[in-house]
C-alpha cells in the first residue's frame, strides 16, 4: 500500500508534447481574438451578451465557476492547517497550484470582460471604494488573495527548484524559504479568510438580481451556500487532479488520503444539501421544486448529481478508483451547474431575452482555461507538486542524476527550521 | 506529545476566544441589520410623473430626448425611423405600446431611469461610477469611475442602464433627467416634459408630483389601476412616478416589495460590520495554524534525519 510522503515531480516525460502544442495553439488564437475584442468592443460577434444578459461566460464561467473549482487551496488548507488533519498535507501542493492557476486566469479573464479596464486603478485607492458593493469586495479580496497569500504559498516548490537546479542561487532561495517559514501561519490564515470572504461575495452578487434569480436559488443565504459549494468543488478538483495523474503518468495513489478526501467531500456535500433544503423549506418555497418546469428540473439535476455522487463516495463502491473518479467528476459537474445557475441558467433576465455564448466568446473563454491547464502540465513536470513516496523520489533522483550530472537531490544534512 | 492540564486550558481558551467573538457578533447581527435605516429621498428630490392614460404615443419625447442629450437617433431597425426596440446606448427614453392579442385593450408607456431613492445600480457600482446627486437625487454616470463591469445592469430591476456594446471605449447610457443641459442653463426642464403635447409626463419636485398624482386619483375614482401611484413605495420608492389604467406589470413595471434592492444585502453588510467577524476568524486561524505548523515542522526535521531528503514545506 502506497503512503504519500513527499511531493515528487513527474520525471522522464517530455514537456513539449503534442497536447502542449495544441493547447498553445488555442491560447494564441484566444489571445489574438482578445486583442480584437479590445478594439471592437464586446458586442456583435464577439459575445452573446446583451443588455438583459449583461454577464456572459467570461464572468459567470471563468470567474464564478472556475474559481469555485480552484478553491482547493483554502478548502483543503483549512482542514489541514486549522483543523490539523495531517493526512491532507501531501495533496496541499496540488490544491494550491490549481487554485493559483484558476484565480490568475480568472482575474485576467475579468480584465478582458470589463469594458473600461483602465479605470481599475481605483482599486488601490480605498477612499474611492463603494463599501456596499459585493463586486468591490471581490475585486479587492480576490486580487489581494491571488497576489499575496496564494502567490506566497506557491513559492516553496519554486525555491526548491532553484536550490536543486541553480546551486549559485541556493543561498538566496534557502534564506527565502526560512523567512517564509517564520511568517507561514500568518500567510495561510490570510489565505483562508480572504477566499471565505470573496467566495461568499460571489454569491452576494446575485442578491442584487432580486426576483430575476429564481426563488429556489435566490436567498439571503446565497453567499453562505455559494462558499460552501466552493468548498466541495475544491475537494473534487484535487481528487480529480490526483487521479488524472495516475491515469496519465501512472502515479501511485495513497488510499488513506483518498478516503479521507472522500469522507470530507461527503460531509461537506451532505451539510450543504441539508442547509440548502432547510433554507428553501423555511422560506416556504419547496413547492417550486415541483411546479416550475425547467427550473424544477434544473434544481433536481443539480441535487441528483451532487448528492448522488456523494452517496456513492460514502459506500464501499466509492473506494474503487474508477468509481471514485466518476463520482467526483459528476459531483464537480453538479457543483459547477449550481454556481452557474443564479447568473445564467436560473436567471430570468427579461421576457423573451436569451443568452448563448458566441463562438468567439467561447474560444476566448476556453483559451484562458487552456492557459491554466498548460501551466499545470508544465509545473507538475518541473516542480515537486504531485504527491509521491520517498522511494519514488529516490528513483527520480537516480534518473535526474544521469540526465543532469552534479545535481544533488538526496543526502541532505538536517537543518533546523 | 503529552499535554499538561495547564496547556490544555490555555489552548482551550485560545481556541474558544475567536468562537466566542464570532458568537457575540452573530447574535448581534439582527439588531445591526435593523439599525441600517431606510433611505429617504433628498429634500429637493426631482422627478417625473408619467400618466399613461394621457399619453397618445406620439414619441416626440424620444426625438427631443436624443436632441437634448446629443444622442444619435437609433434608426437601425429600418434606416429611416427612430424606432429602437428597447432602451439601448442610443436611447435614454422610449415609448412602447402594450396591446392585448385581440386588440381590445391597449396603453402606451414610457421607459427611462426611475431615479430610485435607494438605487440598486449605485449600490452595485464598485468605485461610484453611478452616483446620486445629493440635492436633486438624480442618478448619473461618471465615466472616470466606471470599470465597465455591467453589474448595474444586473442590479437594476427596471432594465435601465444600457451598455455600449461597440468600440474600445464603451459607456453606460441612461436618463439623467437632462441634468447636464439644465446645469449649463441650456434648458429649464428635461426634453421629454418640454415637448409632451398632452402633459402625460411632467417634471417637478417629487413631493409635488406625488400630491398631484394623488389628487388625480381622488378626482377620477376608478380610472387608475389599484388607485395607486407606482413608485411611491415600490422598490423602496422612486423619484419617477407612474399612473396607469392597465396593470403596472403590463407596462413594464415589475412587481417589487417596499424594500429597496440593496436592502437584500443588509445581512451581508452586518457580517462585515467593522470587519469584526473576519478579523476574529483570522486571529483564530493564525493561532491554530501556528500551533499545527510547529508540530509539522518538527515532524519534517525528524523525517529528514532518517531519509536525508530536503524537507518540503
Amino acid at each position: 500500500m502506497t503512503r504519500w510522503e513527499r511531493s515528487v515531480p513527474v520525471y522522464g516525460v517530455p514537456v513539449l508534447t503534442r497536447g502542449f502544442w495544441a493547447l498553445l495553439a488555442l491560447i494564441v488564437v484566444g489571445l489574438v481574438l482578445t486583442a480584437i475584442r479590445e478594439v471592437v468592443g464586446i458586442g456583435g460577434v464577439m459575445s452573446g451578451m446583451s443588455d438583459p444578459f449583461a454577464w456572459g461566460l467570461w464572468k459567470t464561467f471563468n470567474v464564478m465557476v472556475l474559481t469555485g473549482l480552484g478553491s482547493g487551496g483554502f478548502a483543503v488548507g483549512i482542514a489541514a492547517w486549522v483543523f490539523n488533519n495531517k493526512k491532507l498535507h501531501p495533496v496541499m501542493r496540488v490544491a494550491l497550484l490549481t487554485s493559483c492557476l484558476a484565480y490568475w486566469t480568472g482575474l485576467c479573464m475579468l480584465g478582458v470582460d470589463v469594458g473600461r479596464p483602465w479605470n481599475f486603478y481605483w482599486v488601490v485607492m480605498p477612499w474611492t471604494w463603494n463599501l456596499h458593493s459585493p463586486l468591490l469586495e471581490i475585486a479587492v479580496c480576490m486580487s489581494l488573495y491571488a497576489s499575496v497569500p496564494l502567490f506566497l504559498e506557491n513559492l516553496p516548490p519554486l525555491f526548491e527548484y532553484i536550490i536543486y537546479e541553480y546551486p549559485q542561487w541556493r543561498g538566496i532561495a534557502e534564506f527565502c524559504e526560512k523567512a517564509m517559514a517564520k511568517v507561514f501561519p500568518f500567510i495561510v490564515a490570510l489565505a483562508y479568510i480572504l477566499p471565505i470572504m470573496h467566495q461568499s461575495s460571489l454569491g452576494a452578487l446575485m442578491i442584487l438580481g432580486g426576483n430575476r434569480v429564481h426563488t429556489l436559488w435566490q436567498t439571503p443565504f446565497l453567499p453562505l451556500i455559494y462558499v460552501w459549494a466552493a468548498a466541495f468543488l475544491g475537494y473534487n478538483c484535487v481528487v480529480l487532479c490526483v487521479l488524472l495523474a495516475k491515469l496519465a503518468w501512472k502515479r501511485d495513489v495513497d488510499p488513506v488520503v483518498m478516503l479521507e478526501l472522500n469522507k470530507l467531500t461527503v460531509w461537506i456535500v451532505y451539510s450543504w444539501t441539508g442547509f440548502r433544503f432547510l433554507d428553501i423549506l423555511v422560506r416556504g418555497k419547496i413547492l417550486h421544486a415541483f411546479t416550475d418546469g425547467y427550473y424544477s428540473l434544473l434544481f433536481w439535476t443539480e441535487t441528483a448529481l451532487i448528492l448522488g455522487s456523494a452517496y456513492v463516495l460514502s459506500t464501499e463502491k466509492g473506494k474503487k478508483l474508477s468509481t471514485m473518479f466518476l463520482a467526483h467528476a459528476l459531483c464537480a459537474l453538479g457543483g459547477m451547474i449550481y454556481r452557474f445557475s443564479p447568473t445564467t441558467l436560473a436567471f430570468h433576465a427579461k421576457d423573451g431575452a436569451t443568452y448563448f455564448p458566441s463562438a468567439v466568446e467561447l474560444i476566448i473563454s476556453l483559451s484562458f482555461v487552456s492557459i491554466a491547464v498548460l501551466g499545470y502540465l508544465v509545473a507538475v513536470k518541473k516542480l515537486a507538486i504531485l504527491p509521491g513516496t520517498n522511494a519514488e523520489w529516490l528513483k527520480m533522483a537516480e534518473y535526474e542524476e544521469q540526465v543532469k550530472p552534479g545535481i544533488q537531490l538526496t543526502g541532505y544534512a538536517p537543518v533546523e527550521h | 506529545m503529552a499535554m499538561t492540564r495547564r496547556e490544555a486550558f490555555k489552548n482551550l481558551a485560545k481556541g474558544s476566544l475567536p468562537i466566542l467573538a464570532a458568537g457575540c457578533v452573530s447574535t448581534a447581527l439582527p439588531e445591526v441589520a435593523h439599525a441600517e435605516e431606510e433611505k429617504q429621498a433628498p429634500k429637493g428630490a426631482l422627478g417625473l410623473l408619467y400618466d399613461a392614460t394621457k399619453c397618445v404615443g406620439c414619441k416626440s419625447c424620444m426625438v427631443k430626448c436624443s436632441e437634448a442629450n446629443d444622442l444619435k437617433p437609433d434608426t437601425r431597425t429600418d434606416g429611416i425611423h427612430q424606432a429602437p426596440p428597447a432602451l439601448n446606448y442610443f436611447t435614454k427614453n422610449i415609448i412602447k405600446l402594450y396591446r392585448t392579442a385581440d386588440g381590445s385593450d391597449h396603453s402606451y408607456f414610457k421607459q427611462q431611469c426611475m431615479h430610485c431613492i435607494d438605487p440598486g445600480c449605485m449600490n452595485a457600482c464598485m468605485f461610484g461610477g453611478l452616483r446620486k446627486d445629493e440635492e436633486t437625487g438624480v442618478v448619473w454616470w461618471l465615466g472616470s469611475k466606471c470599470v465597465g463591469c455591467r453589474y448595474c445592469e444586473i442590479a437594476c430591476p427596471f432594465h435601465i442602464p444600457a451598455f455600449q456594446w461597440d468600440g474600445f471605449n464603451p459607456k453606460i447610457v441612461k436618463c439623467e433627467l437632462c441634468r447636464e443641459p439644465i446645469a449649463k442653463g441650456l434648458r429649464t426642464q428635461p426634453g421629454c416634459t418640454e415637448v409632451c403635447p398632452t402633459q402625460a409626463v411632467i417634471y417637478g419636485k417629487r413631493e409635488d408630483l406625488l400630491k398631484e398624482a394623488k389628487s388625480r386619483i381622488a378626482a377620477n375614482p376608478g380610472r387608475y389601476y389599484q388607485q395607486k401611484v407606482y413608485g411611491e413605495h415600490d422598490g423602496g420608492g422612486t423619484q419617477v412616478l407612474y399612473l396607469s389604467r392597465v396593470g403596472f406589470d403590463k407596462i413594464g413595471l415589475p412587481e417589487l416589495s417596499e424594500e429597496s434592492i440593496p436592502s437584500g444585502l443588509k445581512y451581508s453588510h452586518a457580517v462585515y460590520k467593522w470587519l469584526a467577524l473576519p478579523i476574529a476568524l483570522y486571529a483564530g486561524m493564525v493561532a491554530f495554524a501556528g500551533k499545527n505548523f510547529k508540530a509539522h515542522s518538527h515532524h519534517l526535521v525528524e523525517d529528514q534525519k532518517k531519509t536525508g531528503l530536503r524537507p518540503q514545506l
